[in-house]
């Protein structure tokens, strides 16, 4: 009987110790507010970044999520951040594509304002909101902004080119 | 590049469907709303609605719950919210393109339509519940259809009575995708109800191939039909706009292309407005980012979608401008739109007195330094109103301000000129 209690509580304590390391494995949104972009452009300062913004509700971002996996996994010269453009209740969503695509290693913001004309204006004063963008900055600190998948020709070469260096 | 697009698009008639989606982490720091009362101010979107009575309603959710209130001071006040229904499981649309409707017959009752998706998947479902209390109680939501599919319902109330529903409907998708066939995009459907919203005949998918993430504009012609227009998916993946009146059997959807901006591959979340004057020209404004044109455009109609005039730009492009809408009224042809500064939001508006061959000069109505609904106009006993929920400021019912009629006029070649610039 004794023994029995025992394996029963070093059971509960494995499947606790399982779950608490699956928590811990499970990645975060980090919240991308007003002033984000301006902070990460500085915290990134000196090295290319390349900031991609999605939604689960676009189509066309779903479809590339595994290509940005692909460069997530390669070891490059740029730094590369995502921002899940949904509102909170989307979060769950967001999540599942995300680890369903092999991106869960990556490092990744979630719009956490919902003034989201100014969020769309600090990274780009024309940008309505529209999906996917991706904002593409030099190591001098030099900005492009692309509304379109990623093989539109300017974040090729501009993701080649980075690589190469 | 093509391939992409192709994959693109039938991931378009996927996206609807998603599955296993795990729970949301405790970690995420997305902050929680900070207002959860019954108020139109909690609500991120509001629709409005004139009662024959004169009261002002408005639809709203706030959490897992949508609420209806009503203003007999045109919005200034608010007597305490009816709760309309509960979500039972899933997310409420509401947001500027997709948000709970609400439509006031003129034989008193007031009706009621939300869409909810499951917490897994993008399949919507359009519920419909109605009062015929005055507002006081609402029946049991009742689903439009058995099955799942549907967003971006809106409502239409026929001059002679009859209510119209519109939404975009994945059901031929889903098929498609069950016979291994690709499919873009969305179909557009139409249902109709003679009895005051209890039950709806028609219910069918009439064109298929609609972009599956902008609101849908209705309106109704001189003959008492209703006109609806939607972004369209066109050939290589291209997204640009078509109108199409609801034909008197309620068969078919006829009408034409409003232009060719070619835009392709992109997720706009940007619908269209439409609105038919008493002459029956039909009104649209719309933005684009395509490959010919690019900002805020209006097109014009005059003989029921068979040809469009050219587009002609507005909105200052400094500016962001977005989200435009249209209301043909008695007292002129007014449009409103966003536009965003760095720090303010501001409601633009310009009138037409000659059926938008001249505009006033583009006039501030309403501004916000936070976050903010997208800008609907009303017509009430001739007069026009902006109707705009802000986080900051809460509701608004603004008389569309009469100066503007009284500033300078844009010729409309000019205005061409500068949008071609």
């Amino acid at each position: 009987m004794r023994r029995r209690a025992v394996f029963w509580s070093r059971a509960v304590l494995v499947v606790a110790l399982v779950t608490a390391a699956s928590a811990v494995a499970a990645f975060e949104f980090q919240p991308y507010g007003r002033g984000s972009f301006a902070e990460l452009r500085k915290a990134h300062a000196g090295k290319p970044l390349v900031v991609h913004f999605w939604s689960v509700t676009c189509a066309p971002c779903l479809a590339e999520l595994p290509d940005w996996a692909r460069v997530a996994h390669t070891k490059n010269s740029f730094d590369l951040l995502f921002v899940n453009a949904d509102h909170e209740g989307d979060r769950a969503r967001a999540r599942m594509r995300l680890e369903k695509a092999g991106l869960q290693g990556a490092t990744h913001y979630a719009f956490a304002d919902d003034f989201v004309e100014r969020l769309y204006f600090e990274a780009d004063s024309a940008w309505r909101g529209e999906l996917p963008f991706t904002a593409l900055i030099s190591a001098e600190g030099r900005l492009v902004t692309i509304i379109g998948a990623i093989d539109d020709p300017e974040i090729a070469k501009w993701i080649g080119g980075a690589e190469r260096k | 590049m093509k391939r992409l697009a192709f994959a693109a698009a039938l991931l378009c008639a996927a996206a609807a469907r998603a599955e296993n989606a795990p729970a949301a982490g405790p970690m995420d720091h997305a902050k929680a709303p900070a207002c959860l009362e019954s108020k139109p101010q909690c609500a991120a979107t509001a629709e409005p609605a004139f009662a024959k009575d004169g009261r002002l309603w408005l639809a709203y959710s706030v959490g897992d719950s949508i609420y209806a209130a009503a203003s007999t001071d045109k919005g200034k006040s608010f007597a305490p919210a009816t709760l309309v229904a509960k979500s039972s499981g899933g997310v409420i649309d509401a947001n500027g393109e997709a948000r709970p409707k609400i439509i006031a017959l003129p034989d008193g009752p007031i009706v009621v339509s939300y869409t909810t998706r499951p917490e897994k998947s993008y399949s919507g479902s359009v519920f419909l519940t109605r009062s015929t209390d005055g507002g006081k109680s609402f029946s049991a939501p009742q689903k439009l259809l058995e099955d799942d599919g549907q967003r971006f319902d809106v409502f239409a109330l026929s001059p002679r009575g009859r209510l119209y529903m519109a939404w975009l409907d994945k059901a031929d998708a889903e098929k498609a995708k069950a016979e291994g066939k690709s499919f873009a995009g969305s179909g557009v459907a139409v249902a109709w109800s003679n009895d005051g919203g209890a039950t709806f005949a028609g219910k069918k998918i009439l064109m298929d191939h609609s972009c599956e993430c902008c609101r849908v504009g209705a309106a109704f012609d001189r003959d008492g039909q209703p006109v609806f227009v939607w972004r369209h998916v066109f050939d290589d993946n291209v997204r640009d706009h078509y109108a199409a009146k609801l034909s008197a059997d309620g068969a078919t959807l006829a009408g034409g292309r409003v232009s060719e901006d070619q835009w392709a591959t992109t997720c706009p979340h940007h619908g269209p407005s439409i609105s038919i004057d008493a002459a029956g020209a039909w009104h649209i404004v719309w933005f684009a980012r395509g490959k010919a044109r690019q900002g805020l455009f209006y097109a014009v109609s005059r003989d029921g979608g068979k040809s469009f005039s050219a587009p002609e730009k507005f909105g200052d492009d400094a500016h962001a401008p977005s989200h435009a809408y249209i209301l043909a009224a008695k007292d002129g042809l007014h449009r409103v739109w966003k536009e965003f500064d760095g720090e303010t939001t501001r409601i633009l508006q310009q009138v037409s007195r000659d059926n938008g061959a001249s505009w006033s000069a583009p006039a501030s109505a309403a501004e916000t330094k936070n976050a903010s609904d997208h800008p609907l106009l009303l017509e009430r006993k001739g007069a026009s109103y902006l109707s705009w929920l802000t986080k900051d400021e809460g509701y608004r019912l603004l008389p569309l301000a009469r100066a503007a009629a009284a500033a300078p006029r844009h010729t409309r070649a000019a205005q061409i000129e500068a949008g071609a610039r």
